[in-house]
């Protein structure tokens, strides 16, 4: 059986590591996001935004300690970050929420690609799917067509 | 040589497991073996495109079956679409002499919703177990495609 990076086992190469830090630095950001979003979301819209921003936190400290595991420094998160565009209302908070989704989508299709392991390609297959799913209910407020996106991750 | 290796090392499966675990993998899915026969047969993503077209075709005939499905089945029906065509087009990178395929047949039968919603979901698993054994450079595309069905299948529901 070839193994297309000799010496390496493990099957958790450095590409592999690399698309991780990646994946964890979207998360980062993304968190950040949905820390400012709700303030500027009508009432009905809170439960959803405050829903994603477990979720992407779960995501976040799963990625910290697998990467801890292997003996990797998990990247840090910026003290802030830079929205494309100013957030001051409902809508343009909204508009954020598909920018850090959309983001994040990216970083994990982008570990599927970056790693032959199985399990970890299982695993970013799984975040990027229920991404797809979040990103769909806040295009759907911004009314962005189609809800779905066709090709997930896909810049 | 593409393919990724099928089988691993006792420490590989240890580590895998380990992450697997971390990423609150299903264990069921850890190390699973999807990888036989990978290197022989047909290109797998002439299934996937397959599947894709059928969809189309019943999807199609679910709204002509119930017009006011539409606005929640024509968005599938595109990006099903879609998603043939580039299968498609990955299919005859790697050869150029595959030869086309047909679209599917209109199904002259009704479908309903639950009927799309079930034949999404089947090809999205499908794309999902490919994603475990396609190589670097194929493996996005269907990636993506895995969690757009996935997607469908939910909101379907």
């Amino acid at each position: 059986m070839s193994d297309p990076q000799p010496g390496r086992a493990i099957g958790i190469d450095k590409a592999a590591v690399d698309a991780l830090q990646d994946a964890l630095a979207a998360e980062h950001a993304a968190v950040w996001c949905y820390t400012l979003i709700p303030a500027f979301l009508p009432a009905d819209q809170v439960p959803a935004a405050r829903a994603d921003a477990d979720a992407h936190r779960a995501v976040r400290g799963q990625l910290e300690q697998t990467l801890s595991d292997l003996g990797v420094q998990p990247v840090s998160a910026q003290p802030a970050y830079q929205t494309p565009k100013p957030v001051a209302d409902g809508p343009s908070a909204a508009a954020l929420a598909v920018v850090a989704e959309t983001d994040a989508l990216a970083a994990w299709r982008s570990v599927v690609e970056r790693t032959g392991d199985r399990s970890v390609r299982q695993a970013a297959l799984d975040v990027l799917t229920k991404g797809t799913l979040r990103c769909a209910v806040w295009r759907t407020v911004v009314n962005d067509q189609p809800a779905i996106l066709v090709f997930p991750g896909s810049v | 040589m593409r393919e990724h290796p099928g089988s691993a090392s006792a420490p590989g499966v240890t580590r895998r497991q380990l992450i697997a675990g971390l990423l609150l993998l299903p264990p069921a899915l850890a190390g699973c073996a999807l990888g036989q026969g990978a290197q022989a047969g047909p290109d797998p993503l002439i299934a996937l495109a397959d599947a894709a077209r059928s969809d189309v075709a019943l999807a199609a005939a679910a709204i002509a079956s119930t017009p006011a499905t539409a606005p929640r089945i024509q968005p599938l029906v595109d990006a099903r679409t879609a998603h043939a065509q580039a299968l498609d087009a990955e299919v005859a990178r790697l050869d150029p002499h595959q030869p086309r395929r047909p679209p599917a047949r209109a199904t002259a039968r009704t479908a309903t919703l639950a009927e799309v919603r079930a034949a999404v979901l089947a090809s999205g698993q499908s794309a999902a177990a490919a994603v475990l054994t396609l190589p670097p450079d194929r493996v996005g595309l269907v990636a993506s495609v895995a969690a757009c069905c996935a997607a469908y299948a939910q909101v379907l529901g």
